[in-house]
């Protein structure tokens, strides 16, 4: 079964071109480790976003894989240059089938 | 006799906490005795003291994350607490929207006003949202700190943001509030510590490696790194009871929701920081 969760992306909708954008995501995401215990002693299986990706125009501009250390509802902050007006598209993936993603288009001028 | 002022304790600890801070000697603290009894009892009177929220002790980084909705993990929880909201529930089938319509203008300052007394019984948000739930919706009550009830209590206090907190003394509530401010003095647990020994005397001071916070619940329910979750007043306060090594009393006792009031009181006037994000 595949599940998804909130998304917020903050960026500008427009730049010139040949502009240093600044992009900033954060997912909704309880990042279980795997490594915890309930109060049973019973192992809490993993479940964690293992892969975000930002694509603009089709083209990977940012990528990371995300692992067990890293914290609940995972945030990256990071920059692209405007080449063209085009598509960005944001992409989670993770343990049990998990995927969101959102788009964002951007006009440059 | 003892003299109280404003914030909770007596004037012999405020005055030795003074002593510490001016590095003053007892022949000059003796000097100025009469004032110190002339400015906490004119304090009382008339202004408040300055206070501190804890939103001023965290790091920029911190901060940052808190003031900004994109950065806010808590951002989610009002949002989920949103869509709670406009969803009709329970046995009636209705909406918390279609009693209290848009919330953002209904319900603007009214978590700065609680706890308070509803039919003769003190309830704080939480115990206010599940009487909604059951009575007017006639559904079961949300579990006590379970997401939806903190969404639902997340979304009504952030649009109260940046209002101060209204709780009053009042005839009605001097009884809950006065057992509020003998728990805050109530030494307990292992290290036999009372709230208001950290808290209101060593406030500013270190502990560890952390400055000592005044302990004002003005950004509840907070987003906690350490919990990596939103939790509510009670939960921090339980946490701090496990720190002295006391049994922390139940989620939803009437002790705690007591302490919460006595809490609000004290920083009263204070804006409201919801959702804050703590360390």
């Amino acid at each position: 079964m595949s599940k998804t969760s909130r998304v917020v992306v903050s960026m500008p909708k427009t730049a010139k071109k040949g502009e240093i954008i600044p992009i900033r995501v954060i997912v909704q995401h309880d990042m279980e480790s795997g490594f915890r215990h309930t109060e049973r002693g019973v192992l809490v299986p993993r479940d964690i976003i293992r892969d975000f990706v930002c694509t603009y125009d089709g083209v990977d501009v940012f990528r990371a894989e995300l692992h067990p250390a890293v914290g609940a509802n995972p945030t990256f902050s990071f920059f692209t240059v405007a080449t063209q007006s085009a598509m960005l598209e944001f992409k989670w993936s993770g343990d049990n089938g998990y995927a969101s993603s959102l788009t964002s288009q951007l006009v440059v001028t | 006799m003892i003299v109280r002022n404003v914030l909770g304790r007596s004037s012999t600890q405020a005055r030795a906490s003074w002593f510490s801070l001016f590095g003053m000697t007892w022949s000059v603290a003796w000097l100025l005795l009469p004032l110190v009894f002339l400015t906490s009892f004119t304090w009382a009177q008339t202004s408040l003291p300055p206070r501190q929220s804890g939103y001023e002790l965290m790091s920029p980084a911190t901060r940052a994350m808190q003031d900004d909705e994109a950065l806010n993990p808590a951002t989610f929880w009002i949002l989920d607490g949103q869509t709670l909201w406009n969803e009709s529930a329970g046995k009636k089938n209705v909406a918390c929207a279609q009693c209290h319509g848009d919330a953002a203008t209904t319900m603007k300052g009214v978590s700065a006003s609680f706890p308070k007394m509803v039919n003769g019984k003190l309830l704080n948000l939480q115990g206010q949202i599940n009487m909604c739930r059951q009575t007017k919706q006639e559904s079961s009550a949300f579990q006590l700190e379970s997401k939806p009830l903190l969404s639902l209590e997340t979304y009504i206090g952030h649009v109260s943001k940046g209002m101060p907190i209204t709780v009053e003394r009042t005839a009605e509530n001097a009884e809950p509030l006065e057992a509020g401010r003998l728990l805050f003095e109530q030494r307990l647990g292992q290290l036999n510590l009372s709230c208001a020994q950290c808290h209101a005397e060593r406030a500013g001071l270190k502990l560890g490696g952390n400055v000592i916070p005044e302990a004002h619940p003005t950004g509840y329910p907070i987003y906690r790194l350490e919990w990596q979750t939103v939790g509510s007043l009670q939960r921090r306060l339980r946490n701090c009871m496990t720190g002295v090594r006391a049994e922390p009393y139940a989620l939803g006792s009437d002790e705690l929701v007591q302490l919460e009031l006595f809490l609000m009181w004290r920083a009263r006037g204070m804006p409201i920081e919801t959702p804050g994000v703590r360390p």
